[in-house]
């Protein structure tokens, strides 16, 4: 294979990705300058879903406007130079062997699947996330791989004590530098993280049908950046198959599916301008003389009505029929620091993970069904496993699109999460005239938002004991969950947060 | 065990739990040593010298564990957290005696990496030869038989049991259940498990911990006290500045008098009060010797 621009862009960017990822953490700062919401920011899916969604723009998607322009100009080159899911394909397909494409996908299914979720975006259900190519690898990553790797070291560390004993000692400093700068902070197990990586290696077996089958039949981003791309004012010639050679079926991932080049395919990848024995290939400036126009079949819309009119149908009933939500739940759905509506919240998440990967306590966690099925994959805090730090302000930080909004740090203290409730039944100033109120000392408002009132009362011994029994002021109450987290009770909580009346 | 054994711990546990508290305090007092003034290196100097200098508890080569109060993610301001400069300055008196290595970590209640930064302490240390900041690492807590009145047996901190000398530096804290919070409650930080069980019974529990690791020398951090809203506070209001520090080698000593630094008696501190009825040092303050250096 030839070491072409577009494989040294992609390693590069998927590099980049890489480190992104892993700097997307408390390192010692309050603030984090860089972060791997970098390509959540400069996604035009993510900026198109918004703008339906919100009815409005943030200057958080700044970027990704640009790669919309960069895209009407070059064409779809995201895919074939920067996505780093796409490098991931390109990396592995070639020992992935292939079946028959599937027929079904060959169709006008991709621009049903964007469609529709632009719709739904238009109907305030933005749930494009699911599907954003980009997500799908973080997702994956934060759940599945990244802690695999901190548990694997870890027990592999530990092990080899066992076997190595005081001479592991000799070796410390390469666990040290990965325990310090690459391994996760917190041994955490995420829900989902299952499917989450059934989601990432479904894209990998997709693989078996054809190559690139994912991104040229599927993937939402590719499809709205091929639809720009057909504006591009650079085209690949010759616009269709020689007729005395043919090899760029072999050679194309993505846009030779007939005799034509298809435009909105093109992930400009350029494999086979460098594999043309002839040196015919070439992508020159639209205006430029000599270039051969397409035939009249590329022209052709891809827009029928009839996608247009089925998305919006569909669209339109998935966004009024999925939103079930469990009254029951509601009480229990807890979003992160300083999002106040619930409906803002599902117009603008983008489910990316980025909040859940950087949060200091492991308090976010993905959520299933809390918020219905639209919700899916959307951060709740759970904080029997973890709580909000008082001092951090991270996940507003790291929000590409502002869902949880970026404040200073006194702002985001007085941001209400919840509030806590005692439950007298089994907690024990209460229930087992015992001392406690390890939550009132955990307590991080200043003026406490937990107190306690001191009681005497005769114990189940017939003993005289002083109590001291916690109560809530919930004007003062954050819901930050660091009581739930720390009431030393086994199992459940005696204290836990529940939601406040959200709109 | 054979029964000699037995005989011979129970009957030198009784001895040893009896006798100290009353018989020295006749004899010879725990002394108290307190220094006051703006140079919080100078005073902390001043107290450990007034305890007969740092040579008389490290000898060259021991391993030494300075175990100040990290817990909670605050800034020294705050009095939440011992004083970087008093952590410092006892760090250099214990390399200086000739310790080979010097250990300084506590079991944080919030993010330990907050916790390590934001309290100044891991910070100030950056860069000494030989002295470990080191978060805690779960796999590092060992079960351990105690053998106390409410802790039979209980996870501590390797670091801090295999310690040849452990120095406990405490900052002096308002705390909701205990009163207030010195050297006995700031021995949780080498407790690992679900450390809020002991509540119920905390007076004890601590107690029991400082049974079962010794603190060589306390030195408490009174440079600024929080006088409410403990142990972690949040508010400057409840800070008020003393600039002392006090040194002891008897930790229910100078618990005692460094309650009397917030203008109240040491019967009011309950973990103080049962230290004494087990026979665990003196808090009778007229049989205490202060030292003022």
């Amino acid at each position: 294979m030839r070491i072409t621009s577009a494989r040294i862009s992609q390693l590069f960017f998927l590099a980049l990705f890489l480190f992104l990822f892993v700097i997307t953490d408390y390192r010692g700062k309050d603030e984090i300058t860089v972060a791997v919401n970098s390509f959540f920011r400069a996604n035009p899916l993510v900026l198109a879903s918004y703008v339906f969604a919100v009815k409005g723009f943030t200057l958080l998607l700044l970027p990704a406007l640009l790669m919309t322009a960069f895209t009407l100009v070059l064409g779809r080159f995201f895919c074939g130079w920067i996505c780093p899911l796409g490098t991931l394909i390109d990396l592995v397909t070639g020992w992935i062997p292939k079946t028959a494409p599937i027929r079904f996908l060959r169709g006008s299914f991709k621009y049903y699947l964007l469609l529709t979720l632009l719709v739904m975006a238009v109907f305030s259900v933005n749930v494009s996330g699911i599907f954003d190519p980009i997500a799908i690898l973080i997702r994956a990553l934060t759940f599945f791989f990244y802690p695999l790797l901190g548990h694997s070291t870890r027990a592999g560390w530990s092990g080899l004590y066992g076997v190595a004993g005081e001479g592991r000692d000799h070796v410390a400093f390469i666990y040290d530098f990965l325990r310090d700068y690459i391994l996760p902070f917190r041994e955490t197990f995420y829900p989902l993280a299952f499917l989450s990586l059934a989601i990432f290696l479904f894209v990998f077996v997709l693989e078996r049908f054809e190559k690139r089958n994912w991104c040229r039949n599927l993937c939402p981003l590719g499809t709205l950046l091929g639809l720009f791309g057909r504006f591009s004012l650079f085209r690949r010639i010759p616009g269709r198959i020689c007729k005395d050679c043919g090899e760029c079926r072999q050679h194309c991932a993505t846009a030779f599916d007939e005799e034509v080049l298809q435009a909105e395919g093109c992930i400009r990848c350029m494999q086979c301008r460098a594999k043309c024995r002839l040196e015919r290939v070439g992508f020159p400036f639209k205006g430029k003389k000599g270039f051969l126009p397409a035939t009249r079949s590329q022209e052709q819309p891809v827009m029928s009505k009839r996608i247009l009119l089925g998305s919006v149908v569909a669209g339109f009933f998935l966004s009024k029929t999925f939103p079930f939500r469990n009254p029951e739940r509601d009480h229990r759905l807890l979003r992160p620091p300083g999002v106040a509506n619930e409906g803002d919240f599902l117009r603008k998440c983008v489910r990316c993970g980025e909040c859940m990967k950087v949060c200091l306590r492991s308090a976010l966690y993905p959520d299933l069904t809390r918020a219905g099925i639209t919700g899916m994959f959307m951060p709740v805090v759970i904080p029997r496993l973890g709580y909000c730090e008082y001092n951090c302000t991270l996940c507003g930080q790291v929000c590409p699109t502002g869902a949880i909004p970026r404040l200073p740090v006194e702002e985001k203290k007085k941001q209400v999460i919840g509030t806590a409730a005692i439950d007298k039944n089994i907690c024990l100033p209460y229930a087992k005239k015992l001392n406690c109120i390890v939550c009132e000392e955990h307590c991080p408002i200043p003026d406490k938002a937990i107190r306690f009132e001191t009681v005497n009362d005769i114990d189940y011994q017939g003993k005289i004991v002083t109590l001291k029994r916690p109560y809530i002021v919930d004007d003062l109450c954050n819901g930050c969950g660091i009581c739930e987290n720390k009431c030393p009770l086994e199992g459940r909580s005696a204290v836990e947060v529940f939601a406040g009346k959200k709109i | 065990m054979r029964r000699r054994d037995f005989l011979k711990i129970t009957l030198s546990s009784l001895v040893a739990s009896q006798l100290p508290a009353r018989v020295f305090a006749q004899t010879q007092g725990p002394t108290v040593a307190v220094a006051e003034g703006m140079d919080y290196a100078a005073i902390t100097r001043k107290v450990i010298g007034a305890m007969g200098g740092m040579k008389t508890f490290v000898k060259p080569g021991n391993t030494v564990v300075v175990k100040p109060n990290m817990g909670w993610d605050r800034k020294p301001e705050y009095a939440a957290n011992t004083h970087p400069v008093v952590v410092k300055t006892i760090v250099e008196e214990v390399l200086a005696a000739g310790a080979r290595r010097v250990k300084v970590f506590d079991n944080t209640c919030n993010d330990p990496r907050r916790c390590y930064e934001n309290s100044g302490i891991q910070a100030i240390l950056k860069g000494m030869k030989n002295v470990d900041v080191r978060i805690v690492e779960n796999d590092r807590f060992k079960k351990t038989a105690i053998n106390g009145r409410f802790l039979k047996e209980w996870s501590l901190y390797d670091d801090a049991l295999a310690a040849d000398v452990f120095i406990n530096v405490p900052i002096a804290k308002h705390h909701g259940l205990t009163g207030l919070t010195m050297g006995l409650k700031n021995m949780m930080g080498i407790m690992g498990d679900n450390r809020g069980y002991i509540h119920r019974s905390i007076e004890d529990a601590l107690c029991d911990i400082s049974g079962a690791v010794k603190s060589h020398l306390v030195i408490v951090d009174a440079t600024r006290i929080l006088t409410a809203h403990g142990p972690q506070g949040g508010n400057l209001k409840d800070v008020k500045v003393l600039n002392k520090v006090i040194a002891s080698r008897e930790i229910v000593a100078i618990d005692a008098y460094t309650t009397t630094l917030f203008g109240m008696k040491p019967e009011d501190v309950s973990t103080t009060v049962t230290a004494y009825k087990r026979g665990m040092g003196e808090m009778n303050l007229n049989k205490i010797k202060i030292v003022k250096v």
